[in-house]
């Protein structure tokens, strides 16, 4: 009874942040017909609708009313990377480590699993995993920096996180403008994957929702068995609830936070890695890719839990192709998606948000157990 | 190439840039060390520019009136310094996370925004005129001296202010009872509580003031350094202010000290980018300003750690 009360409780609650934040959204993609069309208002309301439609089920349904297959698949396709940022996240934050570095450490798996898979020639089939594990391991030992920087010395993990995606971006640049560019093409790219290491298409139908996504859904169980199954993940988490309290009951505290962030490094990395082969044959991200910000979301919105992961990534990708549907067909900027999700962020994460109706729940929980134990004395 | 740079960086020129270049973070970095003294990590400084920039920037255009845009880039920074106040002291979301979702707005929602306003995307190019952006100002006595005259004016009115400020914040958490409120605040909460302060109260105040502050170095990248607005602008500028608030002690002078030596890092790499002979390292060469962050932090962080040992070495004797 009372665990019901309060999963219902957060499901509410969950429903309410997201509620609020489509009406934040709705809000601006009103302002923006009435302000860039200058259309009538009757005329404003029939876009806003129209480009809602677009958004939340355009993903889903097709203009004709017909499933829109290709496009569900195009989602949980998005869902690969994000899925691994998020449990990156998850793991990192869980030790209460606030490190950024998620975005520069997909960027930089990407682009070392693109330059193995053009340089190293190896049998189809162990190549990508090569790849995707040289990515791994290169980005945990990227991700090494800022922890013990932290562990030793105090220097705050978020600012020199932040510091290192700038710095990162700017290596591959420099790498991929130099030693690695293809300059046979016109735009600034390496040269083209061998066939050997790309991740084929679970449907070759190019929606790219490449076999990395049951890569991705294996390792959600992994990081989940991990860090509620193990003697290392419980150490990250207690050290996440409580650092002295974990430190005086005899766990490695530097250690096991080196670990937790090694171990995002290497999710993250390998997020980019199986992004980059299952989507493209060559290496042309010119910035930041944005995965490693998607995945602090969904550590929120997953509430650190990593068996929930997947479900935020869905959300998430949903939301993106959603938007990205509303930008082509009714000319509203797809950089809708970053309001709603700092409007989701915001109301999630808020602890104390409908913390009035909760306390009413504890309430009654705490009345109906009283009555409970008032008839079981009678009886 | 040593040569051809040391006569690049030994110009009155150079000096000028690096002032220059300095101002945006040392505003950043002042509202770190407000918040900061509160007890509380404004990370959201990032997106507070990049959103003052862009409001700064339109206002100005509309009303023909760069003190407009200013005043409304501050307002805006406080607005938003309050909104992270409101979800971190009432909702209690974790302060981090406020932070980034403001850096989410700041770097998505901005787009969005120029684009609601104007049907412009991306960068505001076509809007910007000499009229609408902050005036240069010549100082009186250090205008007729040769050196100084070409290193320390002729910067822009918000220059000054930014080093006008370090004195400003200074004065406010040194010489006034709100000043003193602040730190009783950010040094122990519970204590400050216990005779009479308001905690909630203080903490808005100051990331009310820190969002001023990032608010100004907002209308500065906008109405003057970039002259105009696009979506790459601040480039990390409000997290190389954390960086400069840390390794200046959370003192507005050392801040500032520390935002000079950012500065000087950025005007280097604008330099070398400039020289021929580098041209393949260009990209290596943007990174340099962040890398000197991390290290200036490593060094910092060693620093004190070294300090605090000793202190307990001291005390075991």
């Amino acid at each position: 009874m009372k665990d019901k009360r309060m999963t219902m409780f957060n499901f509410v609650r969950g429903a309410a942040a997201i509620l609020i934040s489509l009406a934040v959204g709705t809000v601006f993609i009103f302002l923006t017909f009435a302000l860039v069309g200058g259309k009538s208002f009757g005329d404003c309301f029939k876009s806003t609708g129209e480009a809602l439609r677009y958004m939340l089920v355009g993903p889903l349904v097709k203009k004709s009313g017909s499933f829109n297959s290709m496009g569900m698949l195009q989602v949980l396709a998005a869902m690969i990377p994000i899925t691994f940022t998020g449990l990156a996240t998850c793991v990192m934050f869980s030790a209460n480590q606030f490190n950024l570095a998620g975005e520069g450490s997909v960027m930089a798996g990407g682009f070392v699993a693109a330059l193995v898979a053009i340089y190293l020639p190896m049998a189809s089939g162990l190549h990508a995993v090569v790849c995707v594990l040289i990515a791994a391991i290169v980005c945990g030992l990227i991700m090494y920096i800022p922890a013990i920087l932290k562990v030793k010395l105090g220097a705050s993990e978020m600012v020199t996180s932040l510091m290192m995606n700038y710095v990162i971006m700017y290596v591959v640049l420099h790498f991929l403008n130099s030693a690695f560019a293809d300059r046979s093409k016109g735009s600034t790219q390496t040269f083209p994957f061998l066939e050997t290491a790309k991740i084929a298409e679970i449907i070759p139908n190019g929606s790219k929702l490449s076999w990395g996504f049951v890569v991705a859904m294996v390792f959600v169980v992994l990081t989940g068995l991990f860090m509620y199954r193990t003697r290392w993940g419980y150490s990250i988490r207690m050290i996440g609830i409580n650092q002295s309290f974990a430190k005086y009951s005899g766990m490695k505290v530097g250690g096991t936070i080196i670990l937790s962030q090694v171990l995002g490094g290497a999710l993250s990395g390998m997020g980019g890695a199986i992004e980059m082969l299952g989507r493209f044959n060559t290496f042309l991200w010119k910035e930041l890719p944005g995965y490693g910000w998607t995945g602090v979301t969904i550590a929120i919105l997953a509430k650190n839990n990593p068996l929930m992961v997947p479900l935020a990534a869905f959300f998430l990708a949903y939301l993106n192709k959603g938007c990205s549907l509303m930008s082509t067909y009714c000319d509203v900027p797809s950089e809708m998606i970053d309001i709603i999700q700092a409007a989701i962020f915001l109301f999630f994460a808020a602890e104390q948000f409908l913390s009035g109706y909760r306390q009413k729940l504890v309430v009654k929980n705490t009345r109906a157990d009283l009555l409970k134990t008032a008839e079981g004395r009678k009886a | 190439m040593f040569g051809q740079l040391m006569s690049m960086i030994l110009t009155e020129d150079f000096l000028f840039s690096i002032i220059r270049i300095t101002a945006p973070i040392l505003f950043a970095a002042l509202g770190a060390v407000v918040a900061e003294k509160a007890g509380v990590t404004n990370i959201g400084l990032e997106g507070t520019m990049m959103i003052s920039a862009l409001l700064g920037m339109l206002t100005s255009y509309w009303t023909q009136s760069w003190v407009l845009g200013v005043l409304v880039a501050i307002l805006v920074g406080v607005l938003l310094g309050l909104m992270m106040g409101f979800f971190y002291l009432k909702l209690k979301t974790d302060i981090i996370l406020a932070g980034i979702a403001v850096n989410m707005l700041g770097s998505g929602g901005t787009i969005f925004l120029l684009y609601m306003f104007t049907g412009m995307r991306g960068n505001t190019g076509s809007l910007s005129s000499a009229n609408i952006l902050i005036p240069t100002l010549d100082i009186p006595l250090i205008k007729n001296i040769p050196v100084l005259r070409s290193i320390l004016s002729g910067h822009s009115v918000l220059t000054y202010v930014a080093f006008l400020c370090v004195v400003l914040v200074w004065m406010l958490l040194y010489r006034t009872s709100l000043g003193l409120n602040i730190r009783a605040v950010g040094e122990n909460p519970n204590a400050a509580s216990s005779v009479g302060v308001s905690v909630n109260k203080i903490r808005y105040i100051a990331i009310g003031i820190s969002g001023a502050l990032a608010g100004m170095g907002g209308a500065f990248m906008s109405m003057y350094y970039s002259q105009g607005w696009n979506s790459g602008m601040v480039a990390g500028r409000g997290f190389i202010a954390l960086a400069a608030q840390a390794m200046g002690r959370g003192e507005p002078v050392g801040a500032m000290l520390s935002s000079l030596l950012f500065g000087l890092a950025q005007a280097l790499k604008n330099k070398v980018t400039g020289l021929t002979g580098l041209a393949s390292y260009n990209y290596l060469v943007a990174g340099i300003p962040y890398l000197v962050t991390i290290i200036g932090l490593v060094i910092y962080a060693a620093s004190t750690l070294r300090k605090v040992k000793r202190r307990k070495a001291i005390d075991k004797e």
